[in-house]
């Protein structure tokens, strides 16, 4: 391998990161940039995610890697695994936020988040003592075809991998920027009580944001199982953190910007487990968002915002 | 590091009815000696404490109807240390038992226990109170490390025998062992960041030093984190021969699942942190073919006449095939009889202090395991480690662990 290949290869490892530190973001983003709250049950919606997607995918016969499919079946599998996977995973967020969130909405200081803790842990016991707490062997139907780009390899599921998270990035963009509901996020985003004042439907707008974070964190979190061929009770933690650091890193509550946050969070991370060594990829991607937020304190692409109440 | 696979041992259950009744069809004038045998009978390592204390029944049924000594009769004693509020052994209750076994001058010798845990609570009772004990399985190295004497031998004297390898050995010998079968030239050497995984790399590393075997790198993972491709991409771009793992399963699963991705082709090795049935499932095939796992004990090796003869034995006694513990237990009471003989034999009196000493140097130069004598420190001089390489084996289920790890072969001390 050629130095050239090495960063290539290290780029293409690191933007598939990315493409899942992204989509995990925009669920923080969303909710933060409507609420002011920092959700932390997202973490362990998207380990739920990948252990529905498992669930889902053994359903369907597959285990392991020991059947690869091609063509429309596999298509077929992939849609109904991500639409069972998002829809139960958005249904998730629905129920944490209608029954546990929205009696705490009139509630000052820090107890709707310390509840999306509980919820996380809630989430994660429940996991652990039904399917438990080893090491699952994801199935993956996906064929092992690999392209050789000088020295790199660029496999199947890379190319997969970015194409739904590219797809699914882009839906919500165009939901957010163009559709009627999308438009109620940005404008109760901006301004909750004039929102309400212009006739729009708050809990409604809510709840969307919340189904919406959630379904991308299942969406992810199958998107995990998939490259890692692994499901574990304890993946929320790390994965959250990287993606919440990159909706910080990008400006919390952009959806851009938690975007542009995951791709260079990914990115970071596989470069300074190249030239560093990957015990210190923490260390670097925590400074580098001091750093950032020092420098401008709103994130990358975010704004302050100077006269919310 | 026994304790994973034990817990497989029983899981995969099969049950064993017997007790340690040692028949006594001895002479009444005989003298009774009584042997501990301390095993975590409770539990979830039932099944496996009872397979190997059967290994010492035997060598002491031989002993009782051959009249291997002259005027006395070894009388098995079983002592629990697996307690059902522990689920496992339990390291207070293996120093209840260690103190019992002191009082009672009764007792000459013991054997056990299965468990380091276990067996760090009793050495030091054992030491003062100067009562040898062979353990068949426990490999922790520190117990019989001089450097701690002072917490587990306060008295001096080796009291903890045993008749397998210690962890400290499963480095080195892994080593040795891949560059004699595969040639290996260059490595990468990769941890986990625990005590165990950090000092097994650190063996790793001094050994291919010595050996001239090149270190391209050393890296540390982090068991938590999900994502070992940047690693493994960088480890890629140097092209070693092997990449060695000194860690359990934890980090070792995922990856040995990225290490198929990104390099199929390269050798890949760990200790007994991956000889386990975690390690096997979580992975699964083909990710886990071809790794390489090292044990702490000499493995039952049925091809070999003698040892086939032992199996059917055992299983016509008992019920269920030995396991490799049952030989190493079978082992350590064959030296408890033979250190018993000497003593008698110099016309000494039989007392655990004589019979200690006459431990220290027993010589047997053909037993199942190889030959058997202890350095000062109460291991084995020859510590033998096995090495198995995970092969697919589609006619067995593929989570056993004793169809799915194939035995290659003891490991060259040098």
């Amino acid at each position: 391998m050629t130095a050239f290949d090495l960063f290539l290869q290290q780029a293409i490892n690191g933007l598939s990161l990315g493409a899942m530190y992204s989509l995990l973001a925009l669920g923080f983003t969303l909710v933060y940039g409507i609420m002011e709250l920092i959700n932390f049950s997202h973490f362990n919606v998207f380990m739920v995610g990948c252990m529905i997607a498992m669930v889902t995918l053994k359903l369907f016969g597959l285990n392991g890697q020991d059947t690869i499919l091609t063509g429309l079946p596999l298509i077929g599998v992939m849609l109904v695994g991500f639409f069972v996977t998002m829809t139960l995973c958005g249904g998730i967020g629905v129920f944490i936020e209608r029954l546990l969130l929205r009696p705490l909405r009139a509630v000052k200081g820090p107890a709707p988040m310390i509840t999306t803790i509980g919820v996380s842990y809630v989430l994660f016991n429940i996991i652990l003592l039904t399917i438990g707490g080893d090491s699952k062997n994801f199935p993956n139907p996906l064929p092992p075809i690999a392209f050789n780009i000088g020295g790199a390899v660029l496999r199947l599921r890379e190319i997969l991998i970015w194409i739904i998270a590219v797809l699914l990035m882009g839906g919500l963009t165009y939901f957010v920027q163009y559709t009627k509901l999308g438009k109620a996020i940005r404008a109760t985003a901006q301004d909750q009580e004039a929102a309400r004042m212009m006739g729009i439907e708050v809990d409604r707008v809510i709840m969307s944001a919340f189904f919406i974070g959630s379904a991308l964190a299942g969406a992810s979190g199958m998107i995990f199982g998939l490259y890692y061929n692994l499901a574990k009770v304890d993946i929320g933690f790390g994965a959250g953190l990287r993606a919440f650091t990159a909706a910080v890193l990008g400006g919390i509550g952009n959806v851009p910007g938690a975007m542009l946050g995951g791709v260079l969070i990914g990115l970071i991370e596989s470069s300074s487990g190249q030239f560093l060594g990957s015990a210190w990829s923490d260390v670097v991607i925590f400074s580098i968002l001091v750093l950032v937020l020092v420098l401008k304190p709103a994130g990358l692409l975010g704004r302050l915002a100077p006269n919310k109440s | 590091m026994l304790t994973r696979r034990s817990a497989f041992k029983a899981a995969a259950g099969i049950a064993a009815t017997a007790t340690l009744g040692v028949s006594q069809s001895a002479h009444a004038a005989d003298k009774v000696l009584k042997i501990g045998m301390d095993a975590s009978f409770t539990g979830a390592d039932s099944e496996s404490a009872t397979r190997v204390a059967n290994g010492a029944i035997i060598a002491f049924e031989d002993a009782n109807k051959a009249k291997t000594v002259k005027g006395y009769t070894f009388q098995l004693v079983k002592l629990d240390d697996g307690t059902a509020t522990a689920g496992q052994y339990d390291p207070a209750q293996a120093a209840t038992n260690a103190r019992t076994m002191v009082a009672d001058k009764g007792y000459v010798a013991a054997l056990g226990p299965q468990m380091s845990g276990a067996g760090k609570a009793m050495s030091p009772i054992l030491s003062a109170g100067n009562l040898a004990i062979i353990t068949p399985s426990s490999t922790n190295p520190d117990i019989t490390d001089p450097k701690f004497a002072a917490q587990y031998r306060p008295n001096g004297k080796a009291i903890y025998f045993r008749t397998v390898a210690t962890d400290a050995f499963q480095g080195p010998y892994m080593v040795n062992y891949l560059v004699k079968a595969r040639g290996i030239k260059k490595v990468y050497i990769l941890d986990d960041s625990g005590a165990y995984g950090v000092g097994l790399a650190d063996a790793y590393e001094r050994q291919c030093k010595a050996k001239g075997v090149e270190v391209l790198g050393r890296d540390r993972l982090d068991p938590k984190a999900a994502d070992y491709a940047t690693i493994l991409t960088k480890v890629k771009s140097l092209a070693p021969d092997a990449v060695l793992y000194g860690g359990v399963g934890q980090a070792g699963v995922k990856l040995a699942k990225q290490a198929y991705e990104i390099i199929p082709n390269v050798i890949k090795a760990g200790g007994d942190g991956v000889f386990a049935v975690d390690f096997l499932k979580g992975v699964g095939f083909p990710a886990v073919d071809g790794w390489y796992a090292s044990n702490a004990s000499p493995h039952k090796d049925d091809t070999n006449k003698e040892t086939a003869e032992f199996s059917k034995r055992f299983t016509a006694r008992f019920g269920v095939a030995p396991d490799d513990y049952s030989i190493t237990c079978y082992t350590g009471a064959l030296a408890i009889i033979q250190a018993v003989k000497t003593v008698v034999a110099a016309g000494k009196t039989v007392n655990r202090d004589t019979v200690r000493d006459a431990i220290e140097k027993v010589n047997l130069p053909h037993t199942l395991i190889g030959p058997i004598t202890f350095n000062e420190n109460g291991d084995l001089k020859n510590p033998v480690i096995s090495v198995f390489q995970i092969k697919k084996d589609t006619t067995h289920p593929l989570d056993d662990v004793d169809a799915q790890y194939h035995y290659a072969g003891v490991a060259p001390q040098v």
